[in-house]
């Protein structure tokens, strides 16, 4: 990624991510959002996600070479739902899914 | 209350959050290394975007091949969530200064919202602390950042490896959700989405459609399961 296509990056989701937590702050003291816009806000952390574990895992035709090693990413997966479930520690979870992902790959 | 008191207490909240922010910023930090961005740049990034969901989106994203604008769409889509965090954050910044008030919601991420929260809602805790906070997690994971870029050029760590960290958040905050019945629709959409739209070829904008896609799944679903129940009433 050269400057031009940093800098584009950094400035536009910059000001993106920025908006997303300042505007409501200073526009919302004393009130509060309506009934529908807060529905939909509280839908987009599961989707949002979802949806990146969903692009992270899977891919149309990943099985073709074999069943191993490509299933190694899914396994890990599954054990770090049970690391999230038990300890809700972000943490804990990434340190599990490396170290079980390094394992399995060496297997 | 003195500012050294101020500090310890701060420092004390956001211990946790800094050593995880080294564990995912390093590796985010390789990530970085591998498109070809140096450590300033990822110290820029972490200071000034501070998002860690974000900053592994974007290596991973351009590393497919995404055209530019679909990144900057996707991470900001993914970033949206922001918006709750600050509204329900409002209240308790009623009473600070505008300056403050700024630097505060500015430097807000999942981490430190979780942590500032638990204690606005016990009480005894202040902007001022909070702000602290959040500057602290800043600055642990900026340096992590530039850390794993130096550390990326060195050690030859493979990138499967170092992106599954991510991987592995995600799955933690997908996995933490609460399991109401709108929350699983809007998980299973997604995921079936983002699958549709690379079995389509479009790869580049799969997790912003997915995750569009499972919202309004789960809203319209909610929106049939509402007036049913009114119905039955």
């Amino acid at each position: 990624m050269g400057w031009m296509d940093f800098w584009i990056v950094l400035v536009c989701c910059t000001l993106t991510i920025a908006a997303c937590r300042v505007i409501p702050l200073f526009l919302l003291k004393g009130r509060t959002l309506p009934d529908g816009v807060h529905r939909a806000l509280e839908l987009i952390p599961p989707a949002a996600f979802a949806a990146l574990v969903a692009n992270d895992l899977l891919t149309p035709g990943m099985f073709d070479a074999g069943l191993w090693p490509a299933a190694a990413p899914l396994v890990a997966a599954l054990l770090v739902i049970v690391v999230a479930r038990l300890t809700k520690s972000l943490l804990w979870c990434a340190v599990a899914g490396v170290a079980v992902y390094a394992l399995l790959l060496m297997l | 209350m003195n500012t050294r008191e101020d500090i310890s207490q701060a420092l004390r909240a956001a211990l946790p959050i800094m050593l995880g922010y080294v564990a995912i910023g390093i590796p985010c930090g390789i990530l970085c290394d591998s498109i070809g961005l140096n450590a300033f740049q990822a110290f820029l990034l972490s200071y000034l975007f501070y998002s860690g969901a974000g900053q592994f989106m974007i290596p991973n994203m351009w590393l497919m091949g995404a055209p530019l604008a679909s990144i900057i769409a996707s991470v900001s889509f993914v970033n949206t969530r922001q918006v709750l965090y600050s509204a329900s954050l409002a209240p308790y910044a009623e009473r600070a200064s505008k300056p403050l008030a700024f630097l505060f919601a500015y430097s807000v991420t999942d981490e430190s919202y979780g942590v500032n929260i638990a204690r606005f809602r016990e009480g005894e805790w202040s902007v001022k602390r909070a702000t602290m906070v959040n500057l602290f997690s800043c600055t642990s994971w900026a340096v992590s950042n530039a850390v794993g870029v130096v550390l990326g050029s060195y050690l030859g760590i493979p990138l499967a490896i170092a992106s599954f960290a991510m991987t592995s958040i995600f799955i933690c905050l997908a996995a933490t959700q609460n399991l109401t019945a709108e929350n699983v629709v809007a998980m299973v959409f997604a995921a079936a989405g983002v699958f549709a739209c690379k079995l389509l070829g479009l790869g580049g904008v799969a997790v912003l459609l997915g995750a569009v896609a499972g919202v309004a799944a789960a809203f319209a679903f909610g929106s049939v399961r509402a007036k049913r129940a009114k119905r039955e009433a």
